[in-house]
């Protein structure tokens, strides 16, 4: 069943078809919709799952935690400063190995205040322990919000997803609603490995020695380096059944290109339609799309890439002081590349508290790259006169 | 799809950090200086009820929608519902902790929607054996009826001596009926007969030998004679044609007759039979003054009566103490009232009023005079204690000579018909209580705190020991606001009784001005009721403990496992009801 909705929306309709037992979420724009729609599924009994109302985005997390470790599927969902003020319990649900699934509507960070969106909220929480998936439509966010669920509860890893706002959020699309028979054979219902249990109360989380600190870290890196083959699974699996699938990272029209766009979130979409144009006319452009930031999916971009003479990197975030976080990361991972197959990498920051960022923007992006300084120099701020 | 990646419990540790042993070897509970005490407490309605009802209890019942079992736990403290719902003054409501949230749970509303359902009354709980004594009840007010009422459960044979051709004392002669029809009257009268009471209408105990034939066929006699002497304001022109007791007119009323009193009607007084004057004067077509000496303020007239008769036309001239009556063509023709100020408060706590020397005159074609009532016992033969308010008894109705004992208006308790009900309950137990003294069993403690709400009256089923209220541990204090967390209760606005419009009202006559609340209305409003200090599982302590101590005990309640309560507090903090209290005694 195909509806016209908002990214908001489609992110309560995939907890919805992904049967959510548990929400504790606080709201905050561009959020609030994903709250008030799940909220409203909670009441009428479409979503026969128990809303917990809290005073924080700190306790709305905390409270998720309690409820996956008593086996629940748990869902939340927030954004920009409410999603820092969860920053500590974020570290905890991840040492925990709790397969919690949040929804992230990226908006930029205050002061100066701003509701609009960049990445600067989420990729603050990049060492979180949480896996990071960016989506670019309302469908890939509906998608993406119930195979994160199949991700986060197989390897014991919470899983944020993130969309636009405004750009995502707040704009309507026509989305497919898949049936809830098949979604339910999809992912069944959630089995923990371990739960609280009153009958056989076992202490959670408490003192543990550095010998034993330093292997439970390593389990989590380990599960963390199982995400891209199992992702990559589910997409299989997905795609059969729903006819869709995204990838960790996607190619489009890269072939044989001179320079490669690589992007994330809604911006992926302005591009798709530059790079047509560009194609057309005959030049040698493509794009890849970065869906996965969290594991770094180093090995992907590594094959997408090498041989590619130029890269120009579009950063809807910064890194004070040193530069765009995407640019940043792929350039240590294309590091070690045997020259002639590494490319130059073009880091543009771009975008930053929603500024919008048209086809012209992207034109411009194309220019500077092409008559670019060697990779390594620093990151070119769109827009902005130095 | 491909074989999702199993959690490896590899490396010799768990992936999370998990302990190896059950944490129940860790009795945190040696950790606490404080401790939860789980119990139930008193509601401030139970206490406030001069009846003596479980109102939280029957409120409790309604919200299980257990409505038979309700209305038994009502009839086993209250014989008169229907009555009571319709004209207690409810100080339940009052003391209604629900007052700091959203409005008083409108318990006279339920009260009266219980009483009024048609019959197939449950039974009335008892554990009595029958008794070989018989006992005399003298009046059949409110009291009378209750005293009967009671000792007829207790197991005696009880015979009511009425003046009257009619049961109900002056709730009959006194109240109106567009107050209280008469035929609720009838069948809470006919629910007490039903109990084995005998009524014997038209006998007057008014003389030395009645009296005395009476002490010696009944094994105990409880006086219940009311207060039917108008007092007088003792001012010139009080004889005149015109000038009338107000209670004299009532009773006229209410016996069918419609007095002619003329266009404007002047009533003296500012209690409840000075309004039941004005507004049934209203309803003979005459304009009314009340001219009261203090101000609304210290009117001692239920607040709703006052309200109605300002509603309905009543014009009130406050501070205005009549100094004599006025003549013309024989008949009296207008009231001079002196302008009065208010000073110091009285013995009553309302400020006394004090003459200020201005005269006034209000005209009138009839005066209704409603300055109180005074009680006599014409004929008492016996040396029995008394003062010019009345009677004084000891707290079970015993007064200084037995086996005579008293209750209602004929004693010098409050007046109303809540506390009469009340009176009449705490004489049935005197009585039983006096008379198994005499056939040689122990002496009860009356004033024992089983007996009683908080310090609120007595109540029959606590007496017979058959409270069937399943109680943990229960504790006499009185919930107070400041004890429930309010913030676990939705909003829900009271509902307001169906009074008919003032024109319509008057246009009525003497049908019932106050159509209550529906059914539905009573049993939403039982909802409200906030349950003070009384547990209703509602799990709210089992989902805060943050250390799972407290569990579902078999047979309900809660269980608190003290070996691993770390005396937190939180579940004190978050009983909505204060039915858990923190407290440093050990078990």
């Amino acid at each position: 069943m195909k509806k016209v909705m908002i990214g908001n929306h489609a992110v309560a309709w995939g907890a919805r078809l992904a049967r959510v037992e548990v929400i504790s979420a606080y709201p905050i724009t561009p959020q609030t919709q994903i709250v008030e729609k799940l909220s409203e599924m909670c009441a009428d009994g479409t979503l026969p799952a128990r809303f917990i109302k809290v005073e924080s985005e700190h306790s709305a997390m905390a409270a998720c935690i309690g409820a996956s470790a008593t086996g629940a599927r748990t869902f939340t969902a927030s954004s920009s400063h409410g999603l820092l003020y969860m920053h500590e319990m974020l570290h905890w649900a991840a040492g925990a190995r709790h397969p919690i699934v949040m929804a992230d509507v990226n908006r930029a960070l205050g002061p100066g205040w701003n509701i609009w969106t960049d990445q600067n909220d989420s990729l603050s929480q990049r060492d979180t322990g949480w896996v990071q998936l960016y989506c670019e439509t309302n469908q890939e966010v509906l998608d993406t919000t119930v195979m994160a669920f199949k991700l986060a509860e197989t390897l014991s890893l919470p899983v944020m997803l993130m969309l636009d706002g405004f750009y995502l959020s707040h704009t309507a699309e026509p989305v497919d609603i898949p049936d809830q028979e098949l979604v339910d054979r999809f992912l069944p219902s959630r089995a923990a490995p371990t739960k609280l249990d009153v009958e056989d109360p076992h202490s959670f989380g408490a003192l543990v020695r550095p010998d034993s600190y330093m292997e439970m870290r390593w389990l989590q890196q380990e599960a963390m380096r199982e995400v891209p083959r199992l992702l990559d699974a589910i997409e299989v699996d997905w795609q059969r059944m729903f006819g869709r699938r995204y990838g960790a990272v996607e190619s489009y029209r890269a072939e044989d290109a001179e320079l490669l766009l690589v992007t994330s979130g809604t911006v992926t979409s302005t591009a798709r339609s530059v790079i047509d144009a560009r194609r057309a006319a005959g030049e040698a452009i493509g794009l890849v799309k970065v869906k996965m930031f969290r594991p770094f999916p180093t090995a992907q971009l590594r094959a997408a890439l090498a041989g590619v003479p130029r890269v120009a990197v579009l950063d809807r975030n910064i890194s004070p002081g040193h530069g765009g976080i995407f640019a940043e990361e792929l350039r240590s991972a294309l590091y070690d590349l045997p020259d002639g197959q590494r490319p130059e990498v073009h880091g543009f920051v771009l975008g930053l508290g929603g500024r919008d960022i048209t086809p012209a923007v992207i034109d411009d992006v194309i220019a500077r790259a092409r008559q670019g300084a060697p990779s390594g120099r620093e990151d070119i701020w769109v827009g902005v006169d130095p | 799809m491909s074989s999702p990646v199993a959690e490896q419990p590899a490396r010799g540790i768990p992936p999370v950090a998990i302990s190896n042993t059950s944490t129940l070897v860790n009795r945190t509970g040696s950790w606490k200086y404080i401790q939860p005490a789980y119990h139930d407490r008193v509601a401030p309605c139970n206490q406030g009820c001069p009846v003596g009802i479980d109102i939280e209890g029957y409120m409790n019942l309604l919200r299980e929608d257990r409505v038979d079992d309700a209305r038994a736990l009502l009839l086993a403290e209250n014989p008169m519902p229907a009555v009571t719902g319709r004209v207690c003054h409810h100080p339940c409501e009052s003391a209604c902790n629900r007052r700091a949230l959203d409005g008083a749970v409108a318990i006279h509303a339920v009260e009266r929607m219980l009483g009024d359902l048609p019959d197939g009354a449950p039974a009335l709980a008892t554990n009595a054996t029958p008794r070989h004594e018989k006992v005399a009840v003298v009046g059949s007010g409110p009291a009378g009826l209750a005293c009967a009422y009671h000792l007829a459960r207790f197991g005696y044979a009880v015979t009511v001596f009425e003046a009257a051709e009619q049961a109900g004392g002056m709730l009959r002669l006194g109240i109106p009926e567009y107050r209280l029809p008469r035929d609720v009257l009838d069948r809470d009268i006919d629910r007490i007969v039903a109990q084995g009471v005998r009524i014997r209408c038209g006998e007057r105990v008014d003389t030395a030998s009645a009296w005395s034939e009476l002490a010696a066929e009944f094994s105990a006699v409880c006086v219940a004679t009311g207060a039917h002497t108008s007092r007088s304001l003792g001012l010139r022109g009080e004889h005149l044609p015109g000038v009338r007791p107000g209670l004299a007119f009532l009773r006229d009323v209410n016996a069918g007759a419609r007095p002619a009193l003329g266009d404007r009607v002047v009533v003296v007084g500012g209690g409840n039979t000075a309004m039941d004057c004005a507004r049934a004067a209203l309803r003979l077509g005459a304009a009314v003054t009340v001219a009261y000496r203090r101000t609304r303020d210290e009117m001692p007239a239920i607040t709703e009566e006052v309200e109605d008769a300002r509603r309905e036309g009543a014009e009130f001239v406050f501070l205005a103490n009549p100094e004599e009556f006025t003549e013309r063509d024989g008949c009296v023709s207008g009231v001079v009232c002196e302008r009065m100020t208010l000073g110091e408060p009285d013995g009553s706590g309302r400020r006394r009023p004090v003459p200020t020397g201005e005269l006034f005159t209000i005209a009138a074609d009839s005066v209704l005079t409603a300055i109180g009532e005074a009680a006599e016992l014409p004929g008492f033969p016996f040396v029995i204690e008394h003062t010019t308010s009345g009677l004084p008894v000891n707290g079970v109705g015993r007064t200084s000579r037995a086996p005579f004992f008293a209750g209602g208006d004929v004693t010098t308790l409050e007046r109303t018909v809540a506390d009469a009900l009340g009176a009449g309950k705490r004489a049935a137990i005197g009585i039983d209580r006096h008379l198994r003294a005499l056939t040689g069993e122990p002496r009860l403690d009356v004033n024992a705190e089983r007996t009683r709400y908080g310090v609120g009256n007595m109540s029959a089923l606590r007496w017979l020991g058959l409270d069937p209220v399943r109680r943990v541990d229960p504790v006499n204090t009185v919930v107070g606001v400041d004890d429930l967390n309010l913030h676990q209760f939705a909003r829900a606005a009271r509902h307001d009784d169906a009074h008919l419009a003032p024109d319509a009202a008057l246009a009525a006559g003497f049908a019932e001005a106050n159509g209550g609340l529906t059914t539905a209305e009573a049993m939403h409003e039982a909802t409200r009721c906030l349950n003070c200090g009384v547990c209703t599982e509602c799990d709210v302590c089992l989902i805060f403990c943050p250390d799972a101590a407290i569990t579902r005990a078999a047979g309900g309640g809660y269980a608190i496992a003290m070996d691993y309560c770390k005396g937190c507090g939180v579940c004190a903090a978050e009983c909505p009801r204060g039915a858990i209290t923190m407290t440093q005694d050990r078990p």
